[in-house]
C-alpha cells in the first residue's frame, strides 16, 4: 500500500507532475517576461495536457501500429521510473532500483522511443525529425556521460546517489571545485538539449518541420509524451542539483527551500540561454558539443583526477 | 593413466564449454533450414569446429591448445570458402581471415614457448608468474595477440567485417559471432586468471586496445549501408567491452568480461540469423533497398528489436547488465589505481565505453528503422519455422539473462571468476515490474479518457503523402561523416590506412620488389653480385 502511495502520489507520479508542470510554466513565464508579454497562468501546463486527453486519437495509415502506440507509453513508463528512483533517493533517503549509471541508461529510453515512434509513422518530416534526434542524442548524451564520470571520480568511485548526496553534505558541494563547475556546465547544456529547448530544438523545429518527431501524434498519445516531458522538467534539474549542488545542511526544511531556489535558478539559466540564441543547425550543434564541450569535459576529468 | 595433465574441467572451461555446445545446437537447427547446397562438406566442417573448440577449452596442456587452435583457423577458412564459386570476393575474404588468424597463431605459439620456458612446464593451470621481466611481458603480449585476432579485437579485427559481409549467414553466426568470441575471450580470461599477474603496462595495453576497439569499430559501423557489414563492425566493437572488463584483473572485471562474452554471443548470433532471414526473404541486405518489412515479418522484427536493444544496453535486457558490470569493474579499478596516468587511462576508457554504447544504439536505430519501418517496396514472406526457432530462443535468453540474471547465469559466472562485491545497485526484476506498472498506468489513463481512435492518411502541406517523398534512413549519419576531423579519419579508413592486412601486404610488396630487382635473370648482374660478395668476404677475413 505504501509502495503504491509512493509510486502514484508522493514522491512519485502526481507530486513530480505538479512540480514539473510548475517548472515548465515558470520557464514559459520567464520567456514571456523576456519578450515583454504577460505569460500564461500557473495552471496552463495542466490544461494543455488535459486538453490532449479529451481529443480523439488519429493513427496514420501505413504506420506500424503497435510500435506507434507503444512508444509514447514506454517513454512515459521509463521516465516515471527514473523519476521515482531519483525522488526516493532525494526525499526519502532510500536507495532504489539502481545507481547513477542505471539512471543514465534509463534516460536514453525516452529519446530511443521518440525516434522509433517517429520512424514508425512513415511520415517524411517525422523521419527528418528522427534523424535529427539521433544526432542530437549522440551529442548531448556524450557530454552528460563525461559529467557523470567527473562525479564518479570526485566521489571516489561511489555510484549510489544517496552516498553522493552524503558526500557533498559532509565535504561541501561538488559545484565549488573547478572540475565540478565544468561538469555542471556540461550538465546544464544536457538539460537544455534533452528537453529540446532552443537553441537545440532542431528535432522538433515547429516552423521548419512542423514538430518533426511529434508530427503524426495527436490526442492522448501526444499527451503521454507531454506528461513525460513535464516529468523531465522536474527530474532533470533535480538530478543535476543532487549531483552537483547539494547544500551542506541536514535540516529538511532548509534542504527543500535550498532545492527550490536552485531549481528556479537553473530554470532561469535555461530560459536565458533559450532567449538569447536562435535555433542551431545540426552540424553546428554537433560541432559545439563534440569540439567545444567534449574537450572541456576531458579537461574536467583531468582536473578531477588531480583532485581539483 | 593420469588425466589431470590432459583434461581440465574447472568452472571456467565448463562455462565456456556449455555455451559452445549450446550454440552448436541452435545454429545447427538454423542451418537445417538455411543450407541447401554442399551439405556434406558444410556439416563436416561445422561439427569439426565444435569438436576442436571443445578441445581447446578442455585441454590442460599448452601443446594441445595450440594444435586445436590451428585446426580452428583451417575450419574457419573452409567454412567461409565453401561457397566461393558464387562470388570471388568470398575467396578473398576467406584468404584474408586465414592469413590474419593463422599468422596470429604463430604469435600464440611463440608466446606459449616463452611462457613454458619461464615456468618449465606446459600445463595450463597452476603456474602463475609475475610480469616483471621483458621476456614475460613479451610472452603476455604474444598470447594476447593470438586472443585478439581470434576474438576480433583491434588492430587484428579486419577479417571480421569482411567475413561477416561475404560468408553465408550460419557460418558468420557460428564462427565470428559466437564461437570465436567465446574461445578468444576464454583464452584471454585464462591467461589473466591462471598464467600471469598483470602489471601496469600489461593493463594499459589491454585498456587501450579495448577502449579503442569499442569506439573506432562503432564509428565505422555507424556509416555502413550494408546490414551484414554493419553487424560485423559491431561484432568487433563489443569485444572491446570484454577486453576492458578483463583488463581490470579483479574478479568483478573478469566476471563482467565473461558475462559480456556470453551475452554478446547470444544477441549477436540472433541478429546475424535474423539478417539471414531478411536476406532469404527479400534477397538483399542493403539498407537503401529495404524498408517496411516489419509488417510482413513480425517475429523477425520483434526478435531483432529485442536483440538490438540488448546490444545497445537498454535496461532491463542482458546487454545492459554486463556492460554495467564492466563499468563497475573499471571504476573499482580506477579507485585502486596508483599512478595518475593509469587513472586517466581508465577514466578515458570508461568514457569511450559509455559513449560507444550510445553510438551502438544510434546505429541499431538506423538498422531497425531502415529494414523494418518505412515504406515497403514489395511484399515478402516471413521466414519458415525452422529459421525462426533459433532467433526466438536467443531473444528469449536475452530477456531471461537480463531480468533474472542474478538467479541464473551470474551464479555460474561467479563460480568461474571468483566471488566479487558489486559497487553499484541494479534490481532488474523490480525495474521490470515498475516498467510494467507504468505501462498499466498509462493504459488505465488511456482507457478512462478514451475517445475515438481512427486511422487516417498522412498529409504534408495539405497534400496526401506520395511514396517518392520518403526520406532514406541509410543516410541518417551523413552529417557525422562530414564533420571536420572525422571526415579525414573516415577517408583514411576507406583508403585502408588502418588495415593491418593491407599494411603487411604493402610491406611484403616492398621486400618482393627489392628481391625482384636483384633476381632479374641476367647472368652478368649475378656475377657482379658474386664479385661484390667475394670482395666483402675477403675484407672481413683478412682485415
Amino acid at each position: 500500500m505504501k509502495a503504491l502511495f509512493n509510486y502514484l502520489i508522493f514522491p512519485g507520479f502526481i507530486f513530480s507532475l505538479v512540480i514539473g508542470g510548475m517548472g515548465w510554466w515558470l520557464e514559459r513565464k520567464f520567456t514571456a517576461r523576456f519578450q515583454y508579454r504577460v505569460g500564461p497562468p500557473w495552471y496552463q501546463t495542466f490544461l494543455d495536457i488535459l486538453k490532449l486527453f479529451l481529443k480523439e486519437t488519429i493513427i496514420p495509415g501505413g504506420a506500424s501500429k503497435i510500435l506507434f502506440i507503444l512508444s509514447p507509453l514506454l517513454t512515459f513508463s521509463a521516465v516515471l521510473m527514473f523519476n521515482l528512483m531519483l525522488t526516493e533517493n532525494y526525499f526519502l533517503d532510500k536507495s532504489f532500483v539502481g545507481d547513477i549509471l542505471v539512471m543514465l541508461y534509463l534516460l536514453i529510453i525516452p529519446s530511443l522511443f521518440i525516434i522509433l515512434g517517429a520512424s514508425s509513422s512513415r511520415n517524411p518530416l517525422a523521419l527528418v525529425g528522427a534523424s535529427r534526434e539521433t544526432k542530437l542524442m549522440l551529442s548531448y548524451e556524450f557530454i552528460f556521460i563525461i559529467s557523470l564520470v567527473i562525479i564518479i571520480i570526485k566521489s571516489n568511485g561511489n555510484l549510489m546517489l544517496a552516498d553522493i548526496l552524503n558526500n557533498q553534505i559532509n565535504r561541501g558541494m561538488y559545484l565549488k571545485s573547478a572540475s565540478g563547475t565544468i561538469g555542471f556546465i556540461l550538465a546544464l547544456f544536457y538539460i537544455q538539449a534533452k528537453l529540446g529547448i532552443v537553441p537545440f530544438d532542431a528535432a522538433e523545429a515547429e516552423q521548419e518541420i512542423m514538430s518533426g518527431t511529434a508530427i503524426e501524434y495527436s490526442g492522448p498519445l501526444l499527451g503521454f509524451y507531454r506528461i513525460a516531458k513535464t516529468l523531465l522538467y522536474f527530474s532533470l534539474p533535480l538530478f543535476v542539483i543532487a549531483l552537483f549542488g547539494q547544500i551542506a545542511i541536514n535540516n529538511p526544511l532548509h534542504k527543500y527551500s535550498a532545492f527550490v531556489i536552485e531549481y528556479v535558478l537553473i530554470l532561469l539559466l535555461i530560459s536565458v540561454i533559450k532567449n538569447i540564441n536562435p535555433r542551431l543547425r545540426i552540424k553546428e550543434i554537433l560541432g559545439f558539443f563534440w569540439f567545444f564541450l567534449f574537450p572541456l569535459g576531458i579537461l574536467g576529468i583531468i582536473l578531477a583526477i588531480k583532485g581539483l | 593413466m593420469d588425466f589431470k595433465n590432459i583434461l581440465l574441467f574447472d568452472s571456467l572451461s565448463k562455462l565456456v564449454g556449455t555455451f559452445i555446445i549450446f550454440f552448436t545446437a541452435v545454429i545447427f537447427i538454423y542451418s537445417l533450414g538455411f543450407i541447401k547446397s554442399k551439405k556434406l562438406e558444410y556439416y563436416f566442417w561445422f561439427f569439426l569446429t565444435s569438436i576442436v573448440s571443445l578441445g581447446v577449452v578442455f585441454s590442460a596442456n599448452l601443446i594441445y591448445i595450440v594444435i586445436f587452435w590451428g585446426f580452428l583457423g583451417m575450419s574457419l577458412f573452409k567454412l567461409v570458402n565453401l561457397y566461393s564459386y558464387t562470388d570471388k570476393d568470398i575467396a578473398r575474404a576467406a584468404k584474408k581471415s586465414f592469413i590474419i588468424v593463422g599468422g596470429s597463431d604463430g604469435f600464440l605459439l611463440f608466446g606459449f614457448l616463452i611462457y613454458s620456458y619461464i615456468t618449465a612446464s606446459t600445463l595450463v593451470a597452476g603456474n602463475i608468474i609475475l610480469i616483471n621481466t621483458p621476456l614475460s611481458l613479451l610472452s603476455f603480449i604474444f598470447i594476447a595477440i593470438g586472443c585478439f585476432a581470434k576474438a576480433g579485437c583491434m588492430p587484428f579485427h579486419i577479417w571480421v567485417p569482411e567475413v561477416a559481409e561475404k560468408a553465408s549467414i550460419p557460418v558468420v553466426a557460428y564462427l565470428p559471432a559466437s564461437l570465436d568470441k567465446l574461445l578468444g575471450i576464454y583464452l584471454l580470461a585464462r591467461i589473466v586468471k591462471d598464467f600471469f599477474v598483470l602489471n601496469d603496462i600489461a593493463k594499459i595495453i589491454l585498456l587501450v586496445a579495448g577502449g579503442l576497439t569499442v569506439i573506432c569499430a562503432v564509428m565505422m559501423a555507424l556509416i555502413q549501408h550494408n546490414a551484414k557489414k554493419l553487424l560485423g563492425y559491431h561484432a568487433v566493437s563489443q569485444v572491446g567491452y570484454m577486453v576492458l572488463g578483463i583488463s581490470c584483473g579483479s574478479p568483478l572485471g573478469l566476471a563482467a568480461g565473461l558475462f559480456h562474452m556470453v551475452n554478446n554471443a547470444i544477441y549477436k548470433s540472433c541478429l546475424f540469423l535474423n539478417i539471414g532471414n531478411v536476406e532469404k526473404s527479400s534477397g538483399t541486405v542493403e539498407l537503401e533497398k529495404l524498408g517496411g518489412l516489419g509488417k510482413f515479418m513480425p517475429i523477425t522484427f520483434l526478435t531483432t528489436l529485442i536483440a538490438s536493444l540488448s546490444i545497445s544496453g537498454i535496461p532491463p535486457l542482458n546487454g545492459f547488465i554486463s556492460k554495467w558490470m564492466v563499468y563497475q569493474g573499471l571504476i573499482d579499478f580506477m579507485n585502486s589505481a596508483g599512478s595518475l596516468t593509469l587513472k586517466f587511462t581508465i577514466a578515458l576508457s570508461l568514457v569511450f565505453a559509455l559513449i560507444g554504447s550510445g553510438l551502438t544504439l544510434a546505429s541499431f536505430l538506423k538498422l531497425n528503422a531502415g529494414i523494418f519501418l518505412g515504406n515497403p517496396e514489395k511484399e515478402v514472406k516471413e521466414a519458415g519455422k525452422l529459421l525462426l526457432f533459433t532467433p526466438v530462443i536467443l531473444s528469449l535468453l536475452c530477456l531471461i539473462f537480463g531480468i533474472f540474471a542474478y538467479s541464473t547465469i551470474l551464479k555460474f559466472i561467479q563460480k568461474s571468476a571468483g566471488s566479487f562485491v558489486e559497487i553499484g545497485l541494479w534490481q532488474p526484476q523490480l525495474a521490470t515490474y515498475l516498467i510494467i506498472a507504468g505501462l498499466v498506468l498509462g493504459l488505465i489513463i488511456f482507457s478512462i479518457m478514451k475517445k475515438k481512435v481512427r486511422t487516417s492518411a498522412s498529409f504534408i502541406g495539405g497534400e496526401e503523402l506520395l511514396p517518392t517523398e520518403e526520406v532514406k534512413i541509410g543516410d541518417f549519419y551523413n552529417a557525422i561523416k562530414e564533420m571536420p576531423l572525422l571526415k579525414n579519419i573516415y577517408k583514411f579508413a576507406e583508403e585502408k590506412i588502418f588495415d593491418i592486412y593491407e599494411l603487411l601486404k604493402k610491406f611484403a610488396f616492398i621486400i618482393i620488389r627489392f628481391l625482384r630487382y636483384l633476381h632479374n635473370g641476367i647472368l652478368s648482374t649475378y656475377l657482379v653480385w658474386c664479385l661484390i660478395g667475394a670482395i666483402g668476404l675477403f675484407f672481413y677475413l683478412f682485415k
